[in-house]
This record gives structure tokens, C-alpha cells and sequence, in this order.
């Protein structure tokens, strides 16, 4: 059988198989062994162990658990709400300023945190709830933490852009800086809609009424200051040389323990532990389905259609542009269906040859595929913030959810557009600090 | 049809790929119904999953740096030692030799046979000074390419911070890394010349070495015919020869590039050598004869030979 | 049966007691690593493996209590359209193919574990770790994964379980 058509089995098999409601892993664990089996006999499950064992013991990828465990201690103190609210006390006289209070916390408990859905419940635990009991409609309150949320991988530390380093050989500190900018960029566009989303309701009557005295302006700004400082503390450490990333994440996590149990007096081992396997059980299903995808991964390549598919989109001679977007879309479904993680691991090696031949950076690139994958977490089926804002809000129907996370999603959209036009917006702050990759 | 895999890019001119990729040509036009499929850059297997995936066949064919499987076989460590191969001549003496005889039937009782011998050379380089002499290393933070090195090194002195060779730069660039130990091709291919001030090349009396032959699984090599065989092993000759005239070329041009980007260039004489030889005696030499059944011996074979 | 149901669910919560434990030790040795390395200046010899070990043990060994929790994330599209009885039909097919996967991990990896141990197979690091240690963490923890898995399937069938928990489908329980 020619590989391009095992390539389109192999698709529509997946699809079958993960509508069953299966999970994720294990589904694409499945496929992978059925068509190693189908296409190479029974002897080709000889390298099965080693191959998903192999996909997850990598220092690289240490990394991930201990950014989980920093984002969900933060998360499981009042942090977020501090956050919110010291922002809150300045911004209040905004239309709209507690949405954007709350857009701004998420982007800085991104910086804290390397996933998504953990940004999502830190901040919309205290926010969601708020911002509606200030008149605030459902729909812009959780679209907007909903997205706001998805800044978690997009702005430094970041589990995709980890993943995308590992798949692709790129340096991961690197791909954390191209992804700042852009993280900012968004942040900026979705309180550019929620200031025009609230003027245009006419929201703000409630916020302006409450007035902040300078006092109280000043008082909260030191339970906010140790996050920032050790926001401060793992970019330094990653950037001055210090230690490796895997390394600074385990600092990270180590200090956020200690902090939340200092300052917020998290500190009862029922309160840590929870804390823990809370961030086991996030890390746990994202180092499976690492795993299934490194098998996955391996069956496609093992069967030339990586190879196949690569060469024939090469060959297709399209203009650059044209293909970025085809590119775009098709990630932007596979994001529909997939989680990050999988979609990363099984696209990239597909995807960056291509890439590098149409002459795309490919830093700027991680920056447009998160970017991508960040559209993936507000939309069904699997969308992890969706269950998130589900678990914090469950009478919220999803449908309102959806309507008020679209504008973000267009938000995000014209984020591309935007960087396809000025790509410096991701490519110049590396160079600046780390000079041309190599 | 058979898969040939290795970690290095494809068709980029990497030896190692332009190795393979001989053997698919040569196999080819050989007429004797049989082809090569080439994995370049870990498309397929991680690298050292490859010796795994051959002993069981799920891998045919691979360039595999032979010291990648000494945890299975301890002995092969012996090909990544110090001081053992002083340059490409030696190295090609070394081949026939009793020590590698003895390597190739551990590697053939394993389920593995080799196709062509490789042998490629690299050095030191570090931001502060020359390495020449052991006491030139004394204090540096150094990245060593394999653990008899770093064995070695930080019984010279140094202090010690493993690493792949992709992280070299960023290391020395913040500071975290004032030396490294690395293959030539490394040296250049990660462009460590913006970074060091001084570089010590290969030359007449090197101390590092590394076997990096084109391996085939004994399983696939039992399922062809004659013809096939003959094919691949007259193929595997052709690459050898490829690698016999380009391994030093490899070297020179590394010599070329740090002088171009005006990093000075030494290289050791026979006595530095055989100070950090000394110095190997007491460390990598002793743990291998210790810890290695048969290792003892293996060093002293490699040692005969002149 | 119940019995049965009952305690593999109590393995499956012991299992993610020692994830977490596993996950917790990580993080402290690598904090020890740093310390040695950059303020000490020493060499860590045996830290890093130890750190990828113990995560890649935390992972299978807590992968069946996620499975219990119903944490490993899916694709619940087509449930949702689906009645009760096709749904339960589906989760039976979905939960087949997935303790399919498991069993032949389950056993690839007991043999992995075997071939380790019998050959005495170490780490090529200066530890030289024997490597059945970290490899006995996959045999043992997709076989319970696979046990757990066996459990919700007789659970569907006698009708003691919902398929796809579609009520509390949330992975982060509102965290
Ligand atoms: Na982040
Ligand atoms: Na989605």
C-alpha cells in the first residue's frame, strides 16, 4: 500500500477510534499498534515498551510536572484573587475594569504556570463569580477567563512549547522568550474587546460606583509581590545561566510550596498534599498521552508516511502564504478534536520540514502552532478550559460559554494575522537577548 | 527492503549519512533485489534505541555510535576511551587488530554485525586557555563527550556538567560552561568558534576517539540471499573507504573554521598525551579493568597495538 | 463483584498515593541538584536519571488512579448525541480497545523488564543504574491500569457505573 493512502487510513481510523470516547492515550496507543501489527506482523510490537517508555524519560520533559505543581499552589491559594484584586483597585474606573483586572491576572499567573486549564482555575475561581455578582453577563465573564486562561501556554513557562522543543530539537529557553511578546499582544487585544464588549453594554455602572482610597491601592500590592518576584527569580535563573529549565521549574515549584504556605498559611499536609496530587493527576494524563504519541509517532514514520506526506506538501509548490494557511487550518480542526500535547507531538514532525523549507522561523512558528492550540482549549469537544469553567460555574450552560470565548477566539485569530505581518513580534526579543539560533 | 536509521541530519552532508546513503545507492545498483530506506535525524528511533531495535530486528540498518550501548555491554565502552586511538592511521591499524576483534565478537554474539569500521576524532576547546597539558583544565567547568572522559577530567581537575553537545553554546555563553570535549564535526556544526579562545585539534597525538560503525541486525542479515550479502558487504566497503578519506578532512576543516573566525588552534605532543594517558591509568583505565569483565585485557590489546 | 470493583478502586487510590509521593521526591532532588551543582559547585552524579525515573514512575503508576477518577482526558462528542443504552454501548467498545492497549503494554513491558534484569542491562552513565528498576514501574503500573480498566468494564456491564461519567467529567474537579 502506498504510504500516502496509509496516511489517510491511518487518519480516519484515529478519528473513528477517538469518537469512541476513549481516552486520548490510549486511543492513539491503539491505532498505533493495530497498524504496526497490520502492516509489519506481530514481531514490530518487539519495540512497543521501549518506544513509550523512551517518549517520557527525557530531562527535558521533567519539566512538566514541576510547572504544573507551581501554577496549582499558587492556584490553591487566594493568590489569584489578590492578583485580580490589586489590579481591581487601579483599573476599577475603566468601563469594564474588573474583566480586564481579570484578563491581566490570568496573563501574569501565566507567567507562573505552564498550563492552561491551571491559569483558567486560578483566576476564575474568585473572578468568575465576581465579575457576575458586579452585573457582569455570564458569557463575557467566562469567555473571557476562559481565553484569558489559554495565555498559560503561550506566555513563558509553557508545557506546548516544551513538547514542541523536545519533537523539534529547538532550544526550549528560547522558544519561552519568542513566546512573551506575543503572549503580551494577546493580552492587550482581549482587553481591547472586553473594553469595547463592556461600553457597549454599558457594564461599568457597578465598578465605577466603588471607589479605592490610595491606601488601598498600596495595601495589596505586597501579598502580590512575591509572585512577581518569583516570576523575576525563574527568568533570571533560566536566562543568567543559572540552571536549565527542567531545573528552574523545580526551584519554581519548590519556592510556590513554600510561599503559599508562608503567606497564605497553606501550609496543613492535607492542604499540600492535595496540592501535589492535584498536579499528579494534570501531569499524569499529559505524560501518557506524550507517551502514546512517541508510539504514535514512531508507526507513522515506521510506515513512511511522515516521510510521504512531508515530501508531497513540499512538492506541491504552493505560495508560502497559502500553505501557512492551509497549515493554520488544519491545526486549528486538529485543535477542535486533540489536546495540545498530542497535536504538537504528532504534527511536528511532519510539519517543520515543510516549514523550514517555505522559510519560516521555527521559533515564530511555535508561536503561531500555540497560538493555534490555544483556540483548541475554548472549543469542543475537547476543550480543557471549557471543563475547567464547567467545574467553577457548572450552571452556566455551555453554549453561553462558547458565545462569549468566540470574540477572544476571532482575538486570537487576527493575533496570527498580526503576526504573519510583523513576525518580529516573536522573532525580535530572542535575538536581542540570545542572539541568532543556531 | 530494508530501514536504515541514524540521529545525524539527511542530505545535508553529515559523513555518517553520506555513509548510509552510499550503501543504498551501492545496494541498489548492485541489482539484487534490494532496497534501503533511509530514517535520518532520529526520524525512526531515538539513538539508542536503535541497538535495541536491531539485536530484535525491528531495525536493519544503522550508524550507531558503538559506546551508545554499554550499558548492555559494558565492553564497548572501550571504544570511547581515552588515548586509546591517537589518530586516523592508528585508527585503521587498530581495526584488524586483536582489540577490535574481540569488540566485533561481543557485538556479534549480541545478534549485531558490522558493515563498516568508522572511527571520527574531536577535541577540546575552552573559553580561558589552551588545554594541553592536564594542569591546563584544572578549575574549568567542563563538558565531557562520555564517561571514561569525565572520568579522566575530573581526576585532571575538572569540574564536571554533563550535557548533550546541542546545549554546549547556550552553556558557554552563560557562563555555566568554561571547556568542552566534543566531536570535530560538533565543534563546527554548533558553531562553538564564537565562544572559545582556543581550540585542540586532533593532531598526531589525540585523545579522543570514537567508533561509530555502520551496524545491520544479525536477524535481517540472516533473511537475504547470498547475492544480498555480498552486495551489502561490498557496499559497506565502498562507504569505509568514503569514511577513510574524509574522517581527517573532517578534522581539517574544523582547524580551518576556528582559524578563520580567529580562535588559536594547538594540538598535543606525544608527552601531553601521555600525561593525560597517566592520568587515565589511574581513573577511566582502573574502573574500566575493575568494574568490565575482560576489560583489563581489552585495554592492554589497545595499548599494543602501535 | 462488588467486592472486586471495590478493591481494585482502593489499589488504584494507593497507586496515586505513590505518584504523588514519586512526584513530590522529584521535585526535592532536583532542588538538591541545583544547590550541589551551582552553589556548591560539585558534580551530581545520579540526581538526573533519578528525577526522570521517578516522573516516568509517577506516570504509570498513577496512571490507573486517573483512570479511576475518569482524568484521562477524551473525546466525548459522540456520547453526548448518543442515548443511554448506545452510550453504554460505546463506553463498553471504547473501554475494550483501551484495556486491549493496556494488556500488550502490560506484557511488552514485563518483558522489557525481564530482558533488563536477566542481561543486566545498567544506565551508560557514570551511575550506571541496573536498568529493571526503572523499568518495573510500566509492568506493574499498566497492569493495574489494566485491572482498573477490567473493573469499570464488569462495573458498565452489572450496570453499577454511568459510561463516560458524564456528570463530573471535569479532570480538575474545580481546582
Ligand atoms: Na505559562
Ligand atoms: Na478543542
Amino acid at each position: 500500500m502506498d504510504p500516502l493512502n496509509i496516511g489517510i487510513l491511518v487518519s480516519l481510523v484515529t478519528i473513528v477510534v477517538l469518537a469512541s470516547g476513549i481516552p486520548v492515550a490510549f486511543g492513539l496507543g491503539l491505532v498505533s499498534v493495530g497498524f504496526l501489527v497490520a502492516f509489519e506482523g506481530m514481531d514490530a510490537l518487539g519495540v512497543l515498551a521501549e518506544t513509550f517508555f523512551a517518549g517520557i524519560a527525557e530531562f527535558s520533559l521533567v519539566s512538566i510536572p514541576m510547572f504544573i505543581v507551581m501554577g496549582s499552589a499558587v492556584a490553591s491559594s487566594p493568590a489569584g484573587k489578590d492578583l485580580y484584586e490589586a489590579l481591581d483597585r487601579w483599573l476599577h474606573r475603566l468601563p469594564g475594569g474588573l474583566i480586564i483586572s481579570n484578563i491581566g491576572a490570568c496573563s501574569v499567573f501565566a507567567a507562573l504556570s505552564g498550563s492552561s486549564p491551571a491559569t483558567c482555575a486560578a483566576i476564575g475561581k474568585m473572578g468568575i463569580p465576581e465579575m457576575r455578582k458586579r452585573g457582569y453577563p455570564d458569557g463575557l465573564a467566562t469567555g473571557a477567563i476562559a481565553a484569558g486562561g489559554t495565555l498559560g501556554i503561550l506566555i513563558p513557562p509553557s508545557i506546548t512549547m516544551i513538547v514542541y522543543g523536545i519533537a523539534t530539537e529547538t532550544s526550549i529557553g528560547r522558544l519561552f522568550i519568542a513566546g512573551l511578546l506575543p503572549g503580551v499582544m494577546l493580552t492587550i487585544l482581549f482587553m481591547g474587546w472586553s473594553l469595547f464588549a463592556a461600553h457597549r453594554g454599558g457594564y461599568s455602572f457597578r465598578d465605577a460606583a466603588m471607589g479605592f482610597s490610595f491606601a488601598q491601592k498600596m495595601e495589596v500590592l505586597p501579598r502580590v509581590l512575591p509572585f512577581l518576584v518569583i516570576i523575576a527569580g525563574v527568568l533570571f535563573v533560566l536566562y543568567g545561566g543559572v540552571a536549565t529549565p527542567s531545573e528552574a521549574a523545580g526551584v519554581g515549584a519548590l519556592l510556590c510550596l513554600i510561599l503559599v504556605a508562608v503567606i497564605y498559611r497553606v501550609w496543613q499536609p492535607r492542604k499540600i498534599w492535595k496540592i501535589v496530587s492535584d498536579s499528579m493527576k494534570e501531569s499524569v494524563m499529559i505524560l501518557m498521552i506524550i507517551a502514546a504519541s512517541a508510539l504514535f509517532a514512531y508507526m507513522m514514520s515506521s510506515l513512511f508516511v511522515t516521510q510521504t506526506v512531508a515530501e508531497s506538501i513540499a512538492a506541491l509548490e504552493v505560495n508560502r502564504w497559502v500553505l501557512m494557511a492551509i497549515i493554520n487550518l488544519f491545526l486549528l480542526v486538529a485543535g477542535f478534536f486533540l489536546p495540545p500535547v498530542a497535536v504538537i507531538l504528532m504534527t511536528a514532525p511532519i510539519l517543520l520540514p515543510i516549514i523550514q523549507a517555505a522559510g519560516f522561523d521555527p521559533y515564530w512558528f511555535a508561536v503561531v502552532l500555540t497560538i493555534n492550540m490555544e483556540i483548541g482549549l475554548i472549543t469542543p469537544p475537547v476543550g480543557l478550559n471549557l471543563y475547567v469553567i464547567n467545574g467553577i460555574a457548572p450552571e452556566i450552560k455551555l453554549t453561553t460559554i462558547l458565545r462569549g470565548a468566540l470574540p477572544f477566539m476571532l482575538c486570537m485569530v487576527v493575533g496570527i494575522i498580526l503576526l504573519c505581518i510583523f513576525p518580529e513580534i516573536a522573532t525580535w526579543l530572542p535575538v536581542a537577548l540570545m542572539g541568532i539560533a543556531l | 527492503q530494508l530501514k536504515a536509521s541514524h540521529q545525524w541530519p539527511g542530505g545535508k552532508g553529515d559523513v555518517r549519512d553520506e555513509m548510509v546513503q552510499i550503501i543504498a545507492r551501492e545496494v541498489a545498483a548492485a541489482n539484487v533485489d534490494l532496497e534501503l530506506k533511509v530514517y535520518p535525524g532520529k526520524s525512526l528511533f531515538k539513538p539508542k534505541e536503535q541497538w535495541s531495535a536491531m539485536v530484535k530486528g525491528q531495525l536493519d540498518i544503522s550508524a550507531f555510535p558503538l559506546d551508545y550501548a554499554s550499558g548492555r555491554h559494558p565492553q564497548f565502552s572501550a571504544t570511547l576511551m581515552p588515548g586509546l586511538v591517537k589518530n586516523h592511521d592508528h585508527a585503521l591499524r587498530l581495526n584488524n587488530s586483536p582489540f577490535m576483534q574481540d569488540i566485533k565478537k561481543i557485538i556479534n554474539d549480541a545478534g549485531v554485525v558490522v558493515l563498516a569500521d568508522a572511527w571520527l576524532a574531536g577535541g577540546f576547546a575552552s573559553k580561558k586557555n589552551c588545554i594541553l597539558e592536564p594542569e591546563s583544565i584544572k578549575g574549568q567547568v567542563t563538558r565531557a563527550a562520555g564517561p571514561a572522559f569525565e572520568q579522566m577530567m575530573a581526576g585532571a581537575g575538572a569540574s564536571i556538567s554533563s550535557m548533550p553537545s546541542s546545549a554546549i553554546y547556550q552553556a558557554m555563553q552563560t557562563g555555566v560552561l568554561d571547556a568542552a570535549n566534543t566531536s570535530s564535526g560538533s565543534f563546527v556544526s554548533y558553531r562553538l568558534y564564537e565562544q572559545v579562545k582556543c581550540l585542540t585539534a586532533p593532531g598526531d597525538h589525540a585523545l579522543w576517539f570514537m567508533y561509530e560503525p555502520i551496524l545491520m541486525s544479525k536477524r535481517s542479515w540472516e533473511k537475504l540471499n547470498k547475492a544480498q550479502q555480498d552486495a551489502l558487504m561490498a557496499a559497506g566497503r565502498k562507504a569505509e573507504d568514503y569514511m577513510t578519506a574524509e574522517a581527517k578532512g573532517l578534522d581539517s576543516k574544523m582547524v580551518d573554521v576556528f582559524r578563520k573566525a580567529g580562535v588559536e588552534v594547538v594540538t598535543m605532543s606525544a608527552e601531553q598525551a601521555q600525561a593525560w594517558k597517566d592520568i587515565a591509568q589511574d581513573t577511566s583505565y582502573k574502573l574500566f579493568s575493575e568494574k568490565v569483565p575482560g576489560g583489563k585485557e581489552l585495554i592492554e590489546k589497545a595499548l599494543a597495538v602501535d | 463483584m462488588r467486592l472486586f470493583i471495590k478493591s481494585v478502586a482502593t489499589v488504584s487510590k494507593a497507586c496515586g498515593v505513590v505518584a504523588a509521593v514519586l512526584v513530590l521526591l522529584a521535585i526535592l532532588v532536583v532542588c538538591q541538584m541545583v544547590v550541589i551543582r551551582y552553589f556548591l559547585n560539585d558534580s551530581t552524579i545520579w540526581q538526573t536519571e533519578f528525577v526522570i525515573f521517578s516522573l516516568v514512575a509517577a506516570t504509570f503508576i498513577g496512571s490507573p488512579y486517573v483512570l479511576l477518577i475518569k482524568g484521562h482526558v477524551n473525546v466525548d462528542l459522540l456520547p453526548l448525541y448518543l442515548g443511554e443504552r448506545g452510550r453504554r454501548m460505546l463506553a463498553l467498545i471504547a473501554s475494550t480497545g483501551g484495556l486491549l492497549f493496556c494488556v500488550l503494554l502490560t506484557w511488552n513491558g514485563f518483558e522489557l523488564f525481564v530482558e533488563a534484569l536477566e542481561g543486566g542491562w545498567t544506565t551508560d552513565t557514570v551511575w550506571a543504574l541496573p536498568l529493571w528498576i526503572p523499568y518495573l514501574p510500566m509492568p506493574i503500573g499498566i497492569g493495574l491500569l489494566s485491572l482498573q480498566y477490567a473493573a469499570d468494564i464488569l462495573a458498565l456491564v452489572t450496570g453499577h457505573a454511568m459510561p463516560f461519567a458524564m456528570e463530573a467529567h471535569n479532570p480538575y474537579e474545580g481546582e
